[in-house]
């Protein structure tokens, strides 16, 4: 193993209700990394991740840290993990200085340098003017940091974020992106995941996309859109000309293209370069808006086959 | 193997930290415990004890008062623990998502059990030492008359062992009931009838099997007791066998038990 892999997880596994959730999903992680976790309501990223951290175990498949087994070495491999919910679970009894403090309690061996730690964190995350302030009287982004500084305050080399910046403005996500930047900086793995595709496609090094417990996809974020998606997504309106519209998935469908995605009045089609000379070949009269697929694409792209792998299962499942 | 976590460094940093919590608002957080049997020795030890007159204890003729007092160790060593793993847990668990922080660092789910536990029987320690710094103030005024009163704090280590009983016991609902409503229910339909059915407010008349049942299998009936034989007769008796056994009975069934119920409930499985 080398010796940067911070973490190997293989053929995980996890039923509830016996529902498949999560269906031989693998992943790696190492020093430095940031490996975005995407995917929509339901594909099995939440699972994935309190597997991972070992909130819950696997129904099959291992997961070893630093190559050790993690049920194996469990107190030890957790005094390594640091992990930022969805939801705040501040201990909303102490002030932010103190928070950190007694979190830090919970880790042995012993944090240590504890109080010029803290003194680091309150100054990396800015959170310094409200040191003596109790968790509830700050804002969302500054209970965000609260919640990521303390985290790292054990000095983990493992670091879980799960949608660390819903329902943020613009700039606290920034300011977290930053941060996140930092810890990577500092060579901390970091498993994210997000559902802000500008967010996943900034902030990772590698994405592992999964859809109804399964990886459909992972890579760098750019080599991922051309693999997925193709190099254009071309952007065009049929001001509700049904018999347009079905020659144009009729074209799709023999040329074996992605079905576009309707956003507002327009719709949103990826192809790679040779379908696009084709696709405006065949369509003349069509205006034609281009520019890059981004992981929004992507996300939609999935989405849809999701549908359509669903639909056809229902399909099948009526059929006699 | 849950009842190891009792021992374990992680059980005793949770326990630590909601005694922080308490510790800082203790002033206000210890006025019910030295300040309910105040009440209670009034109400029941000089206005009823008026109308009961005298009586026999272990063949000792004693004022209601005398009887009482002893008593009321047992029933703040049921309620202090009880009630705060029922209300005070759900609310840590619930509305203040502590458990899902804590479960994120090396903290386990049995740990963070015991820590409720522990504190329980912490707590309950800490309110009963108020009770009995109170019966012995006023004993000291003659109110009272212990011939015995300071082998009354010789109890307070058996208080911790049933306060952590009862914190383990009120856990395995607080693991279950579906809302803070419902908290209400073992508190009226268990936590009463256990300190009725205890000797600690009148002599619970034991002629009848099931009654000799309930007052055998009930902590604070040898609670009760105990505390009465220090304070009255001097010496210990049967009674603290039987509360270490009936205590650590229910300890070790019900922590499993709540362990296994909150852990379906905060992770599913």
């Amino acid at each position: 193993m080398p010796s940067d892999l911070l973490l190997e997880a293989t053929g995980l596994v996890k039923h509830f209700a016996g529902r498949r959730v999560v269906d031989g999903v693998g992943v790696e992680l190492r020093a430095g990394m940031v490996l975005g976790l995407l995917g929509p309501n339901g594909a099995g990223k939440t699972t994935t991740l309190r597997m991972l951290s070992g909130f819950i175990a696997p129904d099959a498949g291992t997961i070893s840290y630093f190559g050790r087994d993690f049920s194996a070495a469990r107190s030890a491999t957790k005094r390594l993990l640091g992990i930022c919910s969805q939801e705040d679970t501040l201990d909303q009894e102490f002030p932010v200085a103190e928070n950190l403090l007694r979190y830090a309690g919970y880790f042995r061996p012993r944090v240590e340098g504890l109080r010029a730690r803290v003194d680091e964190l309150l100054d990396t995350f800015g959170l310094r003017p409200f040191a003596g302030h109790r968790p509830d009287e700050l804002s969302g982004g500054f209970r965000r940091r609260l919640m990521i500084a303390r985290a790292v305050v054990h000095r983990p080399r493992v670091l879980f974020l799960d949608e660390p910046t819903t329902g943020l403005d613009p700039q606290a996500r920034v300011a977290l992106w930053q941060l996140v930047n930092r810890l990577r900086g500092e060579g901390l793995g970091i498993i994210l995941t997000t559902h802000y595709m500008d967010e996943a496609e900034r902030l990772s090094d590698e994405l592992l996309v999964l859809a109804e417990g399964r990886i459909t996809a992972r890579g760098q974020p750019r080599t991922l859109l051309g693999a997925v998606l193709g190099e254009h997504v071309a952007v065009y309106a049929t001001a509700g000309d049904a018999a347009l519209e079905e020659r144009i998935a009729a074209w799709l469908r023999a040329a074996d293209a992605s079905t576009p995605a309707p956003i507002m009045d327009e719709w949103h089609l990826p192809l790679r370069a040779a379908q696009l000379a084709a696709f405006a070949a065949a369509f003349p009269a069509l205006a034609l808006r281009l520019r890059e697929p981004n992981l929004d694409d992507l996300f939609l792209k999935l989405a849809r086959d999701g549908e359509g792998a669903a639909s056809a299962a229902a399909l099948a499942g009526r059929a006699p | 193997m849950t009842l190891l976590a009792l021992a374990d460094w992680r059980s005793w940093a949770v326990m630590r930290r909601h005694a922080r919590v308490y510790l800082r608002t203790w002033y206000i957080g210890m006025m019910p415990p030295a300040l309910e049997p105040v009440v209670a020795m009034l109400a029941f030890g000089l206005g009823l004890g008026g109308f009961i007159g005298a009586l026999v204890w272990h063949g000792q003729t004693l004022t209601y008062l005398t009887y009482l007092a002893p008593g009321l160790c047992a029933y703040t060593a049921l309620n202090a623990p009880f009630f705060h793993a029922l209300w005070g847990a759900y609310v840590r668990m619930h509305y203040q998502r502590l458990y899902d922080g804590l479960l994120a660092t090396q903290v386990e789910l049995p740990h963070m059990v015991a820590g409720e536990i522990l504190w329980g029987g912490t707590m309950g320690t800490m309110f009963v030492s108020a009770v009995v710094a109170v019966i012995l103030a006023l004993d000291a005024c003659g109110v009272l008359h212990l011939p015995h009163p300071l082998l009354l704090p010789l109890v307070l280590p058996l208080v911790f062992v049933m306060g952590c009983a009862m914190a383990s016991f009120a856990l395995t609902f607080t693991a279950f009931l579906p809302s803070i409503d419902h908290m209400n229910l073992p508190a009226f339909l268990l936590a009463i009838p256990l300190s009725l059915v205890s000797s600690t407010y009148f002599p619970v008349p034991d002629g009848h099997p099931l009654v000799r049942l309930l007052l055998a299998i009930n902590p604070v009936h040898h609670l009760a007791e105990s505390a009465r034989a220090l304070a009255i007769l001097g010496a210990p008796d049967l009674h603290v066998v039987w509360l270490l056994l009936s205590s650590g009975v229910l300890l070790a069934v019900t922590m499993p038990l709540a362990t296994m119920l909150l852990r379906r409930r905060l992770l599913g499985g």
